[in-house]
């Protein structure tokens, strides 16, 4: 999102850095908060095999459609008589994954062109500057929208599609934190002594930058989660049988009278998981940024 | 900062916001019950055009077919038969093969009066245009002879006439040409080239129709005199304005909320059989997993696993009706019956299906591991009734033994690859159909663009010849009876093939404000002349 | 300053007609068939290839791209949509406006939800007030807004029928999308100036101007404000870009006819020429926006001339 001020404080220092980090961490109550509702979450999608089979997810089962939630399906039954506790369950690994993918794969682009832009500088910086421009131009559900349309939606193709509507973030923000850190003077250093460009960014520069990337991906994770929901209410999502949060939440829109859980459950998946990333996120950032706290 | 200063701050921004939004247009027409004089309905999706012939789209087609437009017949699906409309009397030859038609004496919207040549002219245009081959294909030629009567002369004889009477609507010659000379594409702009009750008053694509009734209706003036059509995309939108009393007519309801309807329209709402067919559709020629679809016996297997109950529950909120025909008998009188028993209808056995696979050489691991048998495609959205029928589909075959996926895409890239026989399985659907002639478009090797399963192939390995001579002798009698037996035979043998397999009939919901009076509800075109205000 | 601000107009064009490439490239990944399109299934395929080269359809890709580039910008021409058989540019600029007049209604209502909201909260940080406003933007940051918007459609059209349910009859029809597209919106601007300012309150100046004995009111107004404001101001461009987003999901929800509702529907039939004009439009008016936002926040930063200089230097 904005681009904030260096981690100047906590920048060079070195394994202590990480223990002071997560000390001040610890201390954000609603950070914990998030991690620990995160670390649940993992449980249940990693663990998801433990608790109720793939099959409930997909077997049909139509003497129990729309049925109320109950001691047998907790969370009720969808328009199949499907059970929406399995299918929030495998659900959310599809959808999960596929942000943290996007995240990754955006993360990795846009912080290598981030890098090389600031790093180099120049003609080099220009025209990657000026292409981001170009890209960020175009409104990111616009953007996603044609490529989806373009390469028809399944699971690696909405990775494509959100991987380059996000990358532009990273690259603004790798540069900007390239231009500061390549100023100082451990960094001028290592260059008087010979090392090459790639070796710089490689060993001195991403790793203090990493901070702020760990912060802006986590952020991002939660809005590719939402963004996700909004391309399949745009008839752009997944395809149809696999169980995905998003989806669910569209198929549950013309029940949303009869029966609201359909739709209260994916949507409570939505929030619970957006919002404690986005905990775990403001909580790494205050931390990186110590003046920020009181 | 005092409490005070932010209040008033933020009352400050309320204003200029208040402001902002003020000052936007205020768009035409207004909320609520609206105008005492104008009749609400809804449209899904925008009108395509003020043209008969540009309208594909079944939303648009009941305007443009039954409140702009006339034909020589009308059609009155809910008893199944054609009427005399344009046409006051109607001589055929002895051979068949010529139709004397006299008109009656309408008058366009715009004050001309109907003349055979305007008949001529309609007929003309519509024969060039491909896409009414279907009905225009066995006419040979269309003469004037003077101002009141059109001779319409066939190639051979043709029993489903009725169906191109009534589809071929009648254009105003002049204004048609005018408009056409004038640089425009008629259909985009209003007009008032047609004879029927009400004529476009307001055409905006992207904000709705009004309609106006036309004084001189020659079968006398509507009561109803404005028409507006609102167009709201969002289902569950469209609800909440019938039960707000914004819309005057809701039909094509959607059926997961129609418990809610009733609930607000009581006794006027009904729910009608639908004249369409949603069916499974099995592409034999395709060549995935080795042409596994190409055993007859495997086809037979996915037919016998699907339970048609669970697809109507799923589809159609239950609503629907399961089919074993391809069209409605009630609707049309040719149609084989079921229960005559003449023809295979597959119903749903576990044990069948599992004998058939059998049968097609499969072992009983191989069966419990799960057979691959490809993908069911479909079109339109996720939630869309089609593609519900496809998830279930897909449960009901894994269920039995058999593992398929499911594809669900855009209409346009889809329903191309149907027609191209590009694919495995698929849900797909036909309707409107009146005379059971209307399967040759999905039977006949001809109906290019249309069908989605194709008998003719070089192996033979159907007798194609055999359900294309039914067809053509089909449309050749005259006699219910003799066309029922032969129709009946015909689509005996296509459920033989095993490629067809009818799903369900939809259901039509349709409710009514209070402010309206229904002369008759029509399951399919409704007529804007049969409302008028409650007293 | 005055070069700074012909400059960045200047950029503009390579800007604007890079968009149109991405887009233009994005779309002709699968190939279409304009001629087949527009004529429809009946016409026999030498006719449909006779359109095409009429076109220009069977040209090479720059070649295509460049004409393409000349009708858009010097004859405002888009093409023909394959449905409509319309000039595209006649029937996209109606809903052009409708979706700009949302998205705008939106930027204001989420800032004046957002800022003052924020403002507060960072000056009476940890009162109730700020914590309730905290976590209803949390909240509102987790909602997607198709939810959002039936949440609202079934309170406010449904249970209290005080809204329209469709449409824009008058500037009532306005309320319910706007809010659907600015309520997270508003909740990211609070949050921003929330923390914005709280950079801001913690930095030496303030402290300075506080041991120096201005009143709180003083130093809040003339030194805070000022400075924590800037960065919002990027903000609240930037912040175009989502609302154009929630447009597209709130035409469909409320049934508004703008540039969202109308790619969505055309998707379904492939309308290519529809779906490239609407993006570009759309694009080219957010590049605009930022082109402003970037203008005004230059005038205002004095700083941002010196930055100006140092970075075209590298």
């Amino acid at each position: 999102m904005a681009t904030k001020k260096s981690p100047s404080g906590a920048s060079y220092v070195g394994g202590g850095k990480w223990k002071e980090i997560w000390r001040r961490f610890k201390k954000n109550r609603g950070a914990v908060i998030g991690l620990i509702m995160l670390a649940v979450l993992a449980a249940v999608l990693l663990g998801a095999p433990l608790f109720v089979f793939y099959e409930e997810a997909i077997t049909q089962n139509m003497e129990f459609m729309l049925e109320k939630p109950s001691a047998a399906h907790i969370f009720g039954n969808d328009g199949y008589g499907r059970d929406i506790f399995a299918r929030i369950i495998y659900g959310g690994r599809v959808s999960v994954a596929i942000a943290i993918l996007a995240t990754i794969c955006s993360c990795l682009v846009g912080s290598f062109l981030g890098a090389i832009a600031g790093y180099f500088g120049g003609v080099v910086d220009s025209v990657i500057m000026r292409s981001l421009d170009i890209f960020m131009s175009v409104p990111d559900i616009l953007f996603t929208m044609a490529v989806v349309y373009a390469l028809g939606a399944n699971f690696v193709n909405l990775i494509v599609a959100l991987t380059l509507a996000y990358f532009t973030n990273y690259v603004r923000l790798v540069r900007s934190e390239v231009l500061t850190l390549s100023e100082q003077d451990y960094v001028e250093a290592s260059r008087a002594g010979g090392a090459g460009g790639l070796r710089i960014i490689l060993s001195h520069i991403i790793p203090n930058a990493i901070g702020v990337i760990i912060v802006n991906t986590t952020l991002n994770i939660a809005k590719i989660i939402i963004y996700e929901s909004t391309l399949s209410f745009l008839g752009l999502g997944m395809p149809a049988p696999q169980p995905e949060w998003g989806q669910m939440l569209s198929e549950a829109r013309e029940f949303m009278r009869k029966a609201p859980h359909l739709m209260f459950f994916p949507a409570l998946s939505i929030v619970i998981t957006a919002c404690s990333v986005n905990l775990i996120g403001d909580g790494l950032r205050d931390a990186l940024d110590p003046h920020l706290k009181s | 900062m005092s409490k005070k200063r932010i209040i008033s701050f933020l009352l400050a921004a309320m204003m200029l916001l208040s402001l902002c939004t003020a000052c936007g247009p205020s768009g035409e027409g207004n909320t609520g019950g609206g105008d005492e004089d104008t009749l609400y309905l809804r449209l899904s999706t925008a009108l395509q055009s003020t043209d008969w012939q540009q309208t594909a789209i079944m939303e648009s087609s009941k305007i443009t077919y039954i409140q702009l437009f006339e034909g020589l017949y009308g059609m009155d699906e809910s008893a199944g038969g054609y009427y005399n409309l344009l046409a006051k009397d109607v001589q055929l030859s002895e051979d068949n093969l010529t139709y004397t038609i006299e008109l009656v004496d309408a008058t366009f919207q715009n004050g001309d009066p109907l003349t055979a040549e305007d008949v001529v002219f309609s007929y003309q245009l519509a024969m060039e245009n491909p896409k009414f081959g279907y009905v225009t294909s066995m006419i040979d030629t269309v003469e004037a002879q003077g101002d009141k009567i059109v001779v319409v002369t066939l190639k051979f004889p043709y029993s489903a006439i009725s169906h191109t009477f009534f589809t071929i609507k009648i254009y105003s010659k002049r204004e048609y040409q005018e408009i056409v000379d004038s640089g425009v594409t008629f259909g985009t702009t209003p007009h008032t080239a047609g004879t029927g009750p009400y004529y476009v008053s307001e055409y905006d694509i992207s904000a709705g129709v009004k309609l106006k009734a036309y004084e001189n209706y020659w079968q006398g003036a509507p009561a109803i005199k404005n028409v507006e059509y609102r167009l709201i995309t969002e289902d569950a939108a469209a609800v909440i304005a019938f039960e707000n009393g914004e819309l005057d007519y809701l039909i094509d309801a959607p059926l997961s909320e129609w418990e809610d309807i009733e609930a607000a329209a009581g006794e006027r709402c009904t729910l009608q059989k639908a004249n369409d067919i949603q069916f499974l559709a099995i592409n034999y020629q395709s060549p995935s997993n080795n042409g596994i679809l190409a055993n007859p016996k495997v086809r037979e297997a996915i037919f016998y696993a699907v339970n048609k109950d669970n697809v109507v529950k799923a589809a159609t909120s239950g609503y629907g009706t399961a089919a074993t025909e391809y069209m409605v008998p009630d609707y049309v009188a040719t149609s084989p019956r079921v229960t005559d028993g003449k023809f295979e209808t597959y119903d749903y056995s576990k044990e069948k299906c599992h004998q058939a696979l059998l049968d097609a050489g499969f072992t009983e691991e191989e069966i419990a591991a799960g057979i691959p048998v490809g993908t069911i495609v479909t079109y339109n959205s996720d939630t869309a009734p089609k593609a519900k029928a496809a998830v279930v589909i897909q449960a009901c075959l894994a269920e039995n033994g058999m593992i398929a996926e499911v594809e669900i895409g855009e209409n346009a890239p889809i329903t191309d690859r149907l027609y191209k026989l590009d694919y495995d399985m698929c849900v797909y659907a036909d309707s409107g159909n009146y005379d059971y002639n209307n399967i040759r478009q999905q039977v006949h090797s001809e109906s290019v663009g249309m069908y989605v399963v194709c008998y003719k192939d070089d192996k033979n390995t159907f007798d194609w010849q055999k359900i294309e001579s039914l067809v053509d002798q089909g449309v050749q009698t005259a006699d219910v009876g003799e066309r029922y037996d032969i129709y009946t035979e015909l689509w005996s043998m296509v459920m033989d093939t095993a490629t067809i397999l009818p799903l369900y009939h939809n259901a039509v919901g349709i409710a009514w404000s209070d402010r309206v009076e229904l002369a008759s509800i029509d399951p399919f075109y409704y007529h804007l002349t049969d409302f008028s205000w409650a007293k | 300053m005055h070069k700074y601000i012909a400059k960045r107009i200047l950029f503009l064009i390579p800007t604007i007609i890079g968009v149109t490439l991405i887009i233009y490239l994005v779309m002709n990944i699968t190939p279409g068939d304009p001629g087949r399109s527009i004529l429809g299934s009946g016409v026999s395929q030498a006719d449909v290839d006779a359109y095409n080269h009429l076109i220009g359809y069977d040209l090479p890709f720059f070649q295509k791209f460049l004409n393409y580039l000349k009708d858009v910008f010097l004859h405002l021409d888009f093409g023909i949509s394959y449905v409509t058989k319309q000039p595209v540019f006649h029937e996209i600029w109606p809903r052009y406006i409708m979706t700009l007049k949302l998205a705008f209604i939106g930027m204001v209502l989420s800032t004046v939800i957002g800022i003052p909201l924020g403002m507060y909260a960072a000056v009476k940080q940890y009162s109730p007030m700020d914590t309730a406003a905290s976590i209803i933007s949390f909240l509102l940051a987790a909602i997607p807004t198709f939810v959002l918007g039936l949440v609202l459609l079934f309170f406010f059209a449904l249970k209290l029928k005080w809204l329209p349910s469709y449409g824009i009859p008058d500037w009532s029809g306005y309320i319910m999308p706007a809010l659907a597209i600015s309520l997270p919106i508003a909740a990211q601007n609070f949050r921003f100036t929330k923390s914005s300012m709280l950079d801001a309150i913690r930095q030496d100046y303030v402290r300075t101007a506080r041991a120096k004995g201005a009143t709180e009111q003083l130093v809040i107004w003339k030194h805070v404000l000022k400075n924590a404001l800037l960065p919002v101001i990027t903000q609240v461009g930037m912040s175009l870009g989502l609302l154009l987003c929630g447009a597209v999901v709130a035409e469909q929800l409320f049934s508004i006819q703008g540039i969202g509702s109308l790619i969505v529907e055309r998707i379904t039939y492939k309308d290519e020429p529809v779906i490239i004009a609407g993006t570009i439009l759309i694009s080219i008016c957010f590049t605009v926006v930022m082109l402003v936002v970037d203008v005004i926040y230059a005038m205002i930063d004095p700083r941002i001339r010196a930055k100006y200089t140092k970075t075209s230097k590298r």
